[in-house]
């Protein structure tokens, strides 16, 4: 019987198949277009104002002075200290933000099933804007109508404790900014842990591994590349916070928190000194670019290899 | 009828009276009314932008409210958060719809010395109301003989309040009440040594208008001034009334009288610390003496809150605001009427001839005005008098306040908000990082000195 399912017609070519990255950038492209238009022209301008000396006052006017304004960065003893509490206040707010997300993602992970409605409960920190958040933990922290009073009065005191003191601003504000943030990284993790099978926590039972065992080897190792991701953000973020600040303490008490971003504010806003605040602002770029980078050669390399 | 007077009989004259009197009357009633109507209404149909800072912002509303449903207006109404005074300046170099604003009258002067500002001497009645002003608000309101805008309020901020109650069961009588600055600090230790733990709330708060104010208006009630008002060179001493300042603040600080987290209070969390009962004097707004003596809004001290007496020095500083208009590029000339129209209307007198938000502000909130016949009123005696600790206080609040210095030698050029900004946060690092008071000085006249040459002024 002639075989009927045989054509003698060669098969049409099959169309190339076009690699993964390929096709990501075909779908990145209008997005990296849109940003280049939003980010490239303000980012030149500011380029340009850094090389100038902006007035207003007496008529406007741009006069070329060099690299005067990035030299006089480097003399500047407020872009230092301000920059010495940048650091403090990422570093802090990083660690709290990591450790609260991964506790309450722990804590959401392990909630009995009527207890579940509470997952949605616990984003409604992340949804309060920075302004509002700055707004509530003045009040939080203030000795008049704060916490630290409340509970003082709960042991039978009557005097205030305030926690906005210079002595450790940053660290009040670095929890404001984790309470803040924790609770999108508590979901991302958790997303995470749902995904982690459940026979290996099985095998860690069949191994008699402790709790701490069975988290640090079965629940932490398919967290880290998220953990990591989120403390670049984390940082980025904290690096470049400046609303949530000044409606907290606008930068007080005294100066005790005006972080670079508060400072460039002053520069630029107050004093009208554009060109140096644009020259200042590029300082700030470089930090928050060599400290991702440096989040990447230590910690992002190794997870990649993983 | 004879057209000559002289020889006029008596009919004729009653005649004639009669006649022009219905004339008078009617014109009283149809004429006037009609033409100020028309005098206000707006005519290009475009929206007016009125922005401001945020307080009682409920009568600023009803105010526009009442303006647009008698005019057809179109003015849209909101409030600015955050530092009012630099968002204003982002917003006036941006060229935002912005037409009219509050402004301190140091801000008024900086945006003018920028250009974006449309003088009130420029509205028709410019002179009128320039006229109706008390001399000395008008000068400080003034730039090259123009007058940057029309009045908000005036009032006196730093007017030491006293709380009487802790201060009479302390043992002392009003008699005892301090006169003047160093009295005024004796009797804080005194108190202290009595048991008080907190007799003074300076006025030492993280606002552009909070610490860097209260030392220039101490520097002043003690006779000195921070620059010179006519060439704004820089006047600070340290053997003068900035470094007796200075030296009274450093001990004050040292004492531990003054819990730390003054210096993060904005206004509203200053003026809740001296509500709450805690303090006996404190440098406020004399305004806030009505809001003070409410029992509504401070029951623990209300009907216990009076001023020191201004008969020895003065106290505080003119703390004032104007409306001002802007000079939007852009903007047509019908919509610039209207805007003028407006402001006449809101900052001056209304279709009835009266100073209706001046009065207003007056009655509700005890906001003085420049204007001498809002000021000169009965009704202003009653209002104020309604919102004190007893009626006798009136005085005293005059006295006060006609007493109250303006530093124009620092509000009346256009680095004015640069060097408040400085100020503040040197005072605050000269009590938190005990610098010396000579070194303070010796920078803050050079930093005056530097943004006279820099503006080349």
């Amino acid at each position: 019987m002639a075989d009927t399912t045989r054509s003698d017609t060669p098969a049409p070519p099959r169309a190339a198949e076009i690699s993964n990255l390929s096709f990501a950038l075909i779908i990145s492209v209008p997005v990296l277009l849109f940003l280049l238009v939003v980010v490239a022209y303000p980012l030149a301008y500011a380029f340009y104002l850094s090389f100038h000396e902006i007035r207003f006052f007496g008529g406007y006017s741009a006069t070329w002075n060099g690299l005067a304004n990035y030299s006089k960065v480097f003399s500047d003893q407020s872009f230092w200290s301000s920059l010495g509490r940048t650091l403090r206040f990422t570093a802090e707010t990083v660690v709290l933000t990591l450790a609260v997300g991964l506790g309450l993602a722990l804590i959401l992970k392990h909630l009995p099933a009527k207890w579940r409605w509470l997952r949605a409960l616990i984003i409604l920190p992340w949804a309060v804007s920075p302004y509002g958040a700055g707004i509530f933990f003045t009040y939080l922290g203030r000795g008049q109508t704060g916490i630290g009073t409340a509970v003082a009065g709960w042991f039978g005191s009557d005097h205030t404790l305030n926690l906005i003191s210079a002595r450790f601003v940053i660290e009040y504000l670095a929890v404001g900014a984790a309470w803040n943030m924790a609770p999108l990284v508590a979901f991302f993790l958790l997303a995470n842990m749902l995904t982690t099978p459940a026979r290996l926590y099985d095998l860690a039972k069949i191994d008699q591994m402790s709790r701490l065992e069975t988290f640090w080897h079965v629940t932490l190792p398919p967290l880290r590349f998220t953990l990591f991701v989120f403390s670049c953000i984390t940082t980025v973020l904290a690096m470049k916070t400046f609303d949530y600040i000044f409606t907290a303490t606008q930068g007080g008490p005294g100066g005790a928190s005006a972080v670079l971003t508060y400072t460039l504010y002053k520069i630029s806003f107050v004093n009208l000194d554009l060109g140096y605040g644009a020259a200042m602002s590029f300082f700030l770029l470089a930090v928050i670019l060599g400290a991702t980078g440096l989040l990447y050669l230590l910690w992002g390399r190794k997870e990649e290899r993983q | 009828m004879s057209s000559d007077f002289t020889t006029m009989n008596r009919r004729a004259f009653l005649r004639s009276t009669a006649l022009l009197g219905a004339t008078a009357l009617g014109s009283s009633l149809i004429h006037i009314p009609f033409a100020q109507a028309t005098e206000f209404k707006p005519a290009s149909g475009e929206t007016v932008y009125f922005r401001g800072w945020q307080f009682r912002t409920d009568v600023v509303q009803n105010n526009v409210d009442t303006y647009n449903k008698a005019f057809e207006g179109k003015v849209d109404y909101a409030t600015v958060t955050g530092d009012y005074p630099a968002v204003m300046e982002k917003a006036l170099i941006a060229n935002e719809q912005l037409d009219v604003l509050y402004a301190n009258p140091s801000s008024a002067v900086r945006y003018n010395g920028g250009g974006w500002v449309l003088p009130a001497s420029e509205l028709p009645d410019g002179k009128e109301i320039a006229d109706g002003m008390y001399p000395n608000i008008r000068e400080a309101w003034s730039v090259d003989g123009k007058l940057l805008g029309l009045s908000y309020f005036v009032t006196t901020r730093g007017a030491v309040h006293v709380f009487t109650k802790p201060f009479l069961a302390a043992g002392y009588t009003e008699e005892q009440l301090p006169t003047n600055w160093d009295a005024l600090y004796d009797t804080v230790y005194a108190l202290k040594e009595k048991g008080v733990a907190t007799p003074f709330l300076p006025h030492w708060f993280g606002e552009y208008f909070g610490i860097s104010w209260g030392f220039v208006f101490e520097v002043m009630n003690r006779g000195g001034q921070v620059a010179d008002p006519a060439t704004h060179k820089p006047a600070l001493t340290l053997d003068g009334p900035a470094g007796k300042t200075l030296a009274a603040w450093k001990k004050l600080w040292k004492s531990g009288l003054v819990p730390e987290e003054v210096f993060s209070y904005n206004e509203a969390g200053y003026i809740d610390a001296f509500r709450s009962g805690r303090y006996i004097f404190s440098p406020q707004q004399l305004y806030d003496l009505k809001t003070f003596n409410d029992k509504a809004q401070s029951g623990d001290v209300a009907g216990h809150v009076s001023l020191l007496p201004g008969k020895e020095q003065s106290w505080g500083l003119i703390d004032s605001a104007l409306y001002v208009m802007t000079a939007r590029k852009g903007r047509s000339d019908p919509l610039t009427d209207d805007v003028k129209k407006f402001v006449s209307w809101y900052g001056y007198k209304d279709e009835n001839g009266k100073y209706a938000v001046a009065s207003r502000w007056l009655k509700e909130n005890m906001l003085f005005s420049a204007y001498k016949a809002v000021m000169e009123s009965e009704e202003a005696r009653t209002a104020v008098s309604t919102s004190l600790m007893r009626p006798e206080d009136y005085d005293r609040v005059l006295e006060v306040y006609s007493k109250t210095p303006y530093p124009s030698g620092i509000w009346n050029v256009v680095w004015s908000e640069e060097f408040n900004f400085w100020l503040r946060e040197k005072l605050f690092a000269f009590l938190q990082q005990d610098l010396e008071a000579e070194a303070v000085i010796n920078e803050a006249n050079a930093k005056i000195t530097e943004l006279n040459e820099r503006y080349k002024i």
